[in-house]
């Protein structure tokens, strides 16, 4: 369907009566003459007759051609997309060029992906632009809308867009393509030039568009009166998907958690596959990668525009320890940028235990251990915690090498040379020792026996209530101030407080005050200490003011003794379980914060290239990275003046905005409508067409036809 | 040999009546002759000729026939004087002309020219016009033979009377004029030979197959012969209704292809048939036409 740039050109259409009407003229007004030789006049009519007549109409073809061809030229036809109704435009207007940089563009059709082909796109519309309009270019990426500083006011540097045009390339995140529209529409509104115009070249990905946001409006000129309206710009969204469906494929979640049917350090990994193709995907082949090597592999069936979960197990190494889960895709279409997900895990390490049972007894239930063994029995750890029960004179002559902590038991005061290898193992290999009292301990032994290795000297032993004793239960002490940040108590979220805080202990050892380095990690509700630790050498001590059985307290057999023994345990082993990283997305900031007294000094990307990132003055050991790519980020950190080491703790992964693998494409009337309706807004295919409304694909074209016209009744009237 | 400027068309146009015209293109004439070794004509001999239709049957040579079974016709007079008939086509084509004259005053100037220079050597001349609605078919005029002044007047009088129309009847007219003719004689026949039926080239054979001497003098317009036209035009026939609309330049190269041929074709044709052929366009001076016409026939 044809428009015109200058419809007004096409009264010249008119001027073909001219040839016309000389044609008339002609044929029926000859000059009469009465002539002799008119025999020869007739043979020679007669002989070249329906060879003139052929003549005379070509030629009067001819020139009607030539004029026709001249005046639609000077209309400057060109090609109406298919679909487009929207209002002709005339004139120079200012031109906006946005490019949608996100990640979805990053879909490959064939052997060229389509942000290459909406660039391409948006070149030959710059190419196309009249000398006398404006462009401003802009790459609609991340919530902020334009990537790279915005978009500037339209001007006629054409050199300085083509060369943004030429080196920009496709981001990882997510666009707010209506954001892009309203903001171009602001830049547009710094042209004089009075038409304007946006040419969008995108998806259309549904999730990009907000269908319910105001249509983009240029603001008033400055010099317009107060109240002026604002003007409604004539978009074109050009298609660079052309109209056609993309189905995708996506990795979009994966969460990653110990499982104890797998062993241990045993972990499933479920990842969550999207499909956002009206087909259903059937077979998918999921795989489960641990550095180079697949560990596990699966298949998958996603419904069409659904999700499907799956589960891939694996046996992991302990330590921060980076995985990939991805999608087998054999056709060359597709989002290849979504078709896996990184993960990072922090493995702990499997700890040893000695547990030195003070009271054994020989109903199970009884024994001083009881609760201890069963708590770090291997179904319920994972199989993390190797513990070894020996009762105390066993434990005296054993050696003690090979444990990370080792748990005292109501053990009476234990000899010289024992609490000396005790001392050992926690000063020079950093074993952990946990100590829990009863009716076996006598402070002054104590006292006597482990000296520095208590946190604090034990002064008496308090009984709040008796045990066992009707009506006493009232007067028991109970947990009054628990530092619950501490690693030991972290698990407990504020619903789950109240199992701890509601145990009752009715004896307990009260502490002499000495003991500077010491750490109260949790209190009664009198104040005195019922967790109390103090680093020894490069171990621990962790010292329990009552028993870790029923005989002083009724905490064993509550739930929160479990995890918060299981936590001691690996804490004092310096092997606690991390806190899994929180996920964090393309597009975002994440602060990484050091151990203390270490400052982050370099950051690593996915590609293992330091990337650059920004500190803030009240955290300044601290860095905040932008993050550009998907992927696991590594810190370097270090104290000042000392060479930096990798931190695990603080490595993370960076996913993909999972709107982005989601290519279903908004309706187009709906954002017709949302746009200002069909009069500003049009749907095009290419550029070329897009620039139909004011472009000149088919004025060059008309004037050569006008040329060989020329040629052809200049050749036919010398004849 | 130099002819008085003053003899052109244009000028014997303004001469006024025919007679005029005529006498100062035969003293055009004779000024050329007395400067040329021409001696006058003669004509003498005797012979058998075959028989051809229109000879008289009472000079049929029997004792030829009884010898060689065909017929002849005995020659054994001798003629003494030229017997010269000239035959005018007045048809409409040849009042055609849109110069000085028409091809018809310029035919006439000649014929009259003609008859003055053969009255004043003692020869007989007469004269058929040829053209519709006269005595015979074809024959709009006919005037006998004869020498005498008055005759000669008489015979420019119907020359200047002559009005090109009607259709051209040139073969009856040459079948009357050789009946006319009798015996032998000089036939001058002034005609553009527009003859749609194209019987005119047999009916001049047939004439000179007679044993008469035959000499055309073929007259034609100079547009006629260039087709110098431009404008579209609507060519009407002067001797019927028939006309067409043309455009000049697109079929001028086909018009002069034929209108050459039809003059080759028709100078060889009748040259075969020994018919001396004269084309003579209308704006050539006739004085100085008629003088290389005569110095010719005393070469041959």
């Amino acid at each position: 369907m044809l428009q015109f740039a200058h419809p007004a050109y096409l009264w010249g259409l008119l001027a073909i009566a001219l040839p016309i009407l000389v044609h008339l003229f002609n044929q029926r007004r000859p000059r009469p003459l009465a002539f002799g030789a008119i025999e020869f006049v007739l043979r020679s009519q007669r002989q070249k007759a329906r060879r003139l007549r052929l003549r005379q109409i070509l030629l009067l073809a001819l020139r009607c051609l030539l004029i026709a061809a001249v005046a639609l030229a000077l209309a400057r036809p060109s090609l109406k997309p298919r679909g487009v109704e929207a209002a002709q435009t005339s004139g120079p207007q200012a031109t906006a060029l946005v490019l949608d940089a996100s990640l979805s563009m990053r879909y490959r059709v064939g052997t060229r992906t389509l942000f290459e082909k909406a660039r391409a796109e948006a070149l030959s519309a710059l190419e196309r632009l009249g000398p006398d309009e404006p462009a401003a270019v802009g790459l609609c990426a991340g919530p902020a809308g334009f990537a790279a500083g915005g978009m500037g006011a339209p001007s006629f540097d054409r050199l300085a867009a083509r060369r943004l045009l030429q080196s920009a390339q496709p981001t990882y995140l997510a666009s707010d393509l209506t954001g892009c529209l309203a903001a171009a529409a602001k830049a547009l509104g710094e042209s004089p030039v009075a038409g304007k115009r946006i040419i969008a070249f995108s998806d259309l990905a549904a999730h990009s568009i907000r269908l319910d946001a105001p249509p983009p409006l240029v603001p008033p000129a400055a010099n317009a009166p107060p109240g002026s309206p604002g003007i409604r710009p004539n978009v074109v969204l050009v298609d660079a998907a052309r109209a056609s469906d993309l189905p995708n494929a996506a990795v979009v979640a994966t969460a990653v958690r110990p499982s104890a049917s797998l062993g241990p350090r045993g972990y499933e990994v479920v990842a969550t596959i999207a499909n956002s193709g009206a087909q259903m995907m059937s077979g998918l082949q999921v795989s489960l990668k641990v550095g180079p090597n697949t560990v596990a592999k699966g298949f998958v069936d996603v419904p069409a525009r659904g999700t499907a979960k799956k589960t891939l197990g694996a046996v992991l190494p302990p330590g921060v320890v980076g995985g990939r889960v991805e999608l087998a895709r054999n056709d060359a279409q597709g989002l290849d940028e979504d078709d896996g997900q990184d993960f990072v895990v922090h493995v702990p390490r499997d700890v040893k235990a000695l547990i030195v049972d003070g009271a054994p007894a020989s109903l199970r239930s009884r024994d001083e251990a009881f609760f201890v063994e069963a708590a770090l029995a291997p179904a319920r750890t994972g199989g993390r915690i190797h513990a070894q029960t020996l009762d105390a004179d066993a434990a005296a002559n054993a050696p003690l090498e090979g444990y990370d902590v080792i748990l005292l038991l109501n053990v009476p005061a234990p000899p010289r040379a024992f609490a000396e290898k005790l001392r050992q193992a926690a000063v020079q290999r950093g074993a952990g020792i946990f100590i829990a009292l009863g009716d076996h301990v006598d402070p002054d032994a104590y006292n006597d026996s482990l000296g520095d290795l208590l946190p604090r000297p034990l002064h008496l032993i308090k009984t709040a209530a008796e045990p066992a004793a009707q009506g006493t239960e009232e007067r028991a002490a109970r947990f009054g101030v628990v530092e619950w940040t501490h690693p030991l108590f972290r698990v407990f979220g504020p619903a789950e407080r109240e199992g701890l805080e509601s145990a009752r202990t009715f004896r307990y050892a009260l502490l002499k005050p000495e003991g500077q380095a010491a750490h109260t990690l949790a209190s009664y509700d009198d104040g005195a200490p019922a967790l109390i630790e103090k680093p020894l050498g490069r171990g621990r001590v962790l010292l329990y003011t009552s028993t870790a059985s029923r005989t002083w307290t009724d905490w064993p057999i509550r739930v929160s003794f479990l995890p918060v023994l299981q936590q001691t345990v690996s804490w004092l082993a310096d092997a606690l379980e991390q806190r899994q990283p929180l996920p964090a997305m393309v597009g975002q900031e994440r602060t990484l914060s050091p151990p203390a007294g270490a400052r982050v000094e370099k950051v690593l990307g996915p590609d293992g290239q330091a990337v650059q990132f920004r500190r803030e003055t009240a955290h300044p050991d601290d860095a905040v990275v932008a993050l550009a790519a998907p992927g696991p980020y590594r810190a370097l950190v270090a104290p000042r003046g000392v060479e930096p080491r990798e931190e695990p703790t603080l490595t993370f992964v960076a996913g993909l905005d999972p709107k982005e693998s989601d290519l279903r494409r908004v309706d187009e009337a709906e954002l017709k409508a949302q746009l200002g309706g069909a009069e500003s807004a049009q749907f095009a295919a290419s550029s070329a067409a897009a620039q139909g409304a004011h472009g000149t694909p088919l004025w060059s074209g008309l004037l050569l036809l006008g040329a060989l016209a020329l040629l052809g009744e200049g050749a036919l009237t010398r004849k | 040999m130099t002819l008085p400027a003053s003899n052109v068309p244009a000028v014997l146009a303004r001469l006024g009546p025919l007679q005029v015209q005529a006498r100062k293109v035969m003293e055009g004439v004779l000024t050329g002759l007395h400067k040329s070794p021409h001696h006058g004509q003669s004509v003498e001999f005797s012979e058998h000729k075959e028989y051809a239709p229109g000879d008289e049957i009472r000079h049929i040579d029997w004792r030829a026939f009884a010898k060689l079974d065909k017929y002849y016709v005995k020659r054994f007079e001798m003629e003494t004087n030229l017997r010269a008939l000239l035959v005018l086509d007045a048809s409409g084509s040849m009042a055609y002309g849109r110069g000085p004259m028409t091809k018809l005053q310029y035919a006439a100037v000649c014929a009259g020219a003609l008859a003055y220079l053969l009255s004043r050597q003692g020869d007989q001349v007469g004269l058929c016009l040829v053209g519709d609605g006269g005595i015979s078919r074809g024959v709009r005029e006919f005037l006998p033979f004869a020498s005498s002044p008055s005759h000669v007047q008489e015979l420019l009088h119907i020359l200047e009377g002559a009005q090109g129309r009607g259709p051209t009847l040139l073969p009856a007219a040459l079948d009357f004029a050789a009946e006319k003719a009798g015996r032998r004689a000089l036939v001058i026949v002034l005609t553009d030979l527009f003859d749609a039926t194209d019987r005119s080239i047999p009916a001049l054979k047939m004439l000179r197959s007679r044993r008469h001497d035959v000499l055309l003098l073929q007259t034609h317009d100079r547009e006629e012969l260039e087709f110098p036209f431009d404008d579209p035009t609507r060519f009407l026939s002067m001797e019927d209704d028939r006309q067409i609309e043309a455009q000049p330049r697109q079929i001028r190269a086909s018009y002069l292809e034929q209108f050459r041929s039809f003059l080759e074709n028709t100078r060889k044709d009748l040259a075969r048939a020994d018919v001396e052929v004269e084309q003579i366009a209308t704006d050539a001076a006739p004085d100085r036409v008629l003088l290389k016409l005569l110095a010719r026939r005393e070469a041959a």
